[in-house]
């Protein structure tokens, strides 16, 4: 999960080296922290958070195959 | 495959100035150095600009199902991902047996993704003029005939009964299907109504 969302994220900033990621994971649950740099922020949530709420829909798709929930948070 | 010459003060100046006229980013290029910059006598005399060759190591396509393709991996899908292009478009295909998750409800992952490739896409190739399609398993066009299917029915049931009739919710691109299933049928006419994303076609006598 963790590696995806590195995927996903490193394709639409400007600087992929500092994409990073924590995961965190219970039983049911990931929680995925994403930090990119500021500049980058607004280009992982796009106007009106669309950007972002793709790429959960994306996560979502990859959690439920695991039979998981995903929590995506983007962090400064 | 895409290259461009370029000369700086720098070589960093000289990388730059072909990135940016490439429109691609450093980590999808190969950079060739011709001449290292030469601060001669003084700074006065004999200076040599830095003078490069950057070549784009993936073209659009490439890149795509390249990217793509990695994608699957780490969704842990095993589907395999076919490009083709034309002057207008880069349409991904993806086939498998087990690809039903990038579908999603109603086509809702199919429809994010490609949101996502085709923002990603022009981040990658500023000059990219052209719109990328994701379908999966055929799910596009199969749900285009099922769509055209359903909008010719109720169209039948709406003469018949003289009564309009809402479909359910859709996203644009699905009401656009049934707008243009039933444009030209002359007793029938079709408008959107509702804040998305519930909005939805009704048909109605004309």
């Amino acid at each position: 999960m963790k590696q995806l969302l590195e995927h996903i994220a490193k394709g639409l900033v400007d600087e992929p080296d500092q994409v990073e990621v924590k995961q965190v994971e219970s039983e049911r649950l990931i929680v995925l922290e994403l930090k990119v740099a500021p500049d980058d922020m607004g280009k992982v949530i796009g106007k009106q958070g669309r950007i972002a709420k793709a790429i959960r829909t994306v996560m979502n798709a990859a959690a439920i195959k695991e039979n998981k929930r995903v929590v995506v948070e983007i962090v400064q | 495959m895409s290259k461009f010459e370029a000369t700086g003060r720098t070589l960093d100046e000289a990388i730059e100035t072909a990135l940016v006229s490439l429109g691609i980013r450093r980590d999808n290029a190969d950079i060739e150095v011709l001449n290292e910059p030469n601060q001669g006598l003084l700074g006065i005399i004999g200076n040599k600009d830095a003078r490069v060759i950057v070549k784009m190591k993936l073209e659009p396509a490439q890149y795509l199902q390249s990217y793509l393709q990695e994608l699957l991996q780490y969704m842990n899908v095993e589907g395999s991902v076919v490009v083709g292009e034309d002057d207008e478009k880069l349409e991904a295909e993806v086939s498998g047996s087990d690809v039903g998750s990038l579908i999603g409800r109603r086509g809702k992952t199919l429809s994010d993704l490609q949101y996502l490739l085709n923002v990603i896409m022009r981040r990658q190739f500023a000059g990219l003029n052209k719109m990328i399609f994701l379908d999966v398993e055929n799910y596009r066009s199969r749900r285009e005939k099922t769509l055209t299917q359903l909008a010719k029915n109720v169209a039948r049931k709406v003469i018949q009964e003289g009564r309009e009739q809402a479909l359910e919710p859709m996203s644009p691109q699905e009401r656009r299907i049934i707008h243009l299933a039933l444009h030209d049928l002359p007793d029938i006419t079709t408008y959107s109504d509702g804040e998305e994303p519930y909005r939805k076609v009704v048909i109605a006598p004309s």
